[in-house]
């Protein structure tokens, strides 16, 4: 009975473990994300929270928060050069951020992390 | 002392005696050849040092910025054309270029003292010398750029909507290209931040 109990526990930690620090959530590294974010003048048009030509860092969070492709679609808005509408009404193709070494997605991810990881 | 007693002179009275053996025509015809000789070795001898080949002969370039310089659009591109390290870091004009030449003395006592040897003591130094490259190209409103790039070339239709209204309050502010464009073929320091993109997350 004790070996029972003593295996649910250890059992419940690895789930716990699994569901709360999945291998993409550790990979967050805050000082990395901000440097491209630097490097590729991403705050000339995207403030942390206040709307500039682009929407906030906080409110693409909201919008993604809690769905399961948020991380994907980011990916997508920060690699592929799609049409984005600007505050002025007019469209323009979205700047494809830039890696050193190129198309490091590693890197990409950890911005878009950091991204859906901005708080109110 | 005598001109007819040449052995007792000292160099200096040698050297301002008047010839009795040469005409003044093969003086003038030797110090001109002398002349083009000396200024052709001089300024090929500069030259070398504005090659890419020079530039990282020394592993403290060659495994840093040289590195981050080769993923960079001043290094490949759609077009072929090639920005190198002293096109962007040397002045084109003869004057401004010798004043940087040697001051860039001060970069050979760096390379024997070590100051930058190890990638780690580079970063550590990173900011500080780009610094100094920034405050050097501010200096002279970003001269280096300018050579290929202007904002009178700049077309409203071929650019980016948000590039060129960038660039134009730019023009009308009088910045500098490197007010805006810093590690553009470098990587940032670490945990820099440039001008105007602070926001309310300081």
């Amino acid at each position: 009975m004790k070996y029972q109990s003593r295996m649910i526990a250890m059992a419940s930690m690895a789930a716990f473990a699994l569901a709360g620090f999945s291998p993409a959530a550790l990979a967050l590294d805050v000082e990395a994300a901000k440097d491209l974010a630097e490097q590729n003048n991403c705050k000339q048009c995207h403030g942390i929270k206040k709307d500039k030509d682009g929407p906030s860092f906080l409110k693409t969070a909201e919008k993604y928060r809690g769905k399961a492709n948020a991380e994907d679609e980011i990916v997508k808005h920060l690699t592929s050069g799609k049409k984005v509408k600007l505050a002025d009404g007019s469209e323009e193709n979205h700047k494809i951020v830039k890696t050193m070494p190129p198309n490091d997605m590693a890197q990409i991810k950890n911005l878009a992390q950091y991204i859906l990881s901005t708080q109110p | 002392m005598t001109q007819s007693d040449p052995g007792r002179l000292g160099w200096w009275a040698r050297l301002k005696r008047p010839s009795a053996k040469h005409s003044v025509l093969a003086l003038a015809a030797v110090g001109f050849v002398g002349g083009i000789v000396f200024w052709g070795a001089f300024n090929t001898g500069m030259e070398a040092t504005n090659t890419l080949q020079f530039c990282v002969s020394c592993h403290e370039m060659r495994d840093t910025v040289y590195q981050e310089y080769q993923y960079t659009i001043h290094y490949s591109n759609r077009t072929g054309v090639r920005a190198i390290c002293s096109d962007c870091h040397v002045p084109k004009d003869w004057t401004h270029k010798l004043i940087r030449k040697i001051k860039a003395s001060g970069e050979v006592w760096g390379k024997i003292t070590g100051s930058i040897d190890t990638k780690e003591k580079f970063e550590a130094k990173r900011l500080e010398l780009a610094q100094h490259e920034w405050e050097r190209m501010k200096a002279r409103d970003s001269i280096e750029c300018r050579n290929c790039h202007s904002f009178e070339a700049m077309s409203p239709e071929l650019q980016k909507k948000t590039p060129y209204k960038k660039h134009m309050e730019a023009k009308a502010a009088g910045k500098s290209c490197i007010d805006c464009h810093q590690g553009i073929a470098h990587k940032l320091p670490k945990g820099y931040k440039k001008p105007g993109t602070d926001d309310e997350e300081e």
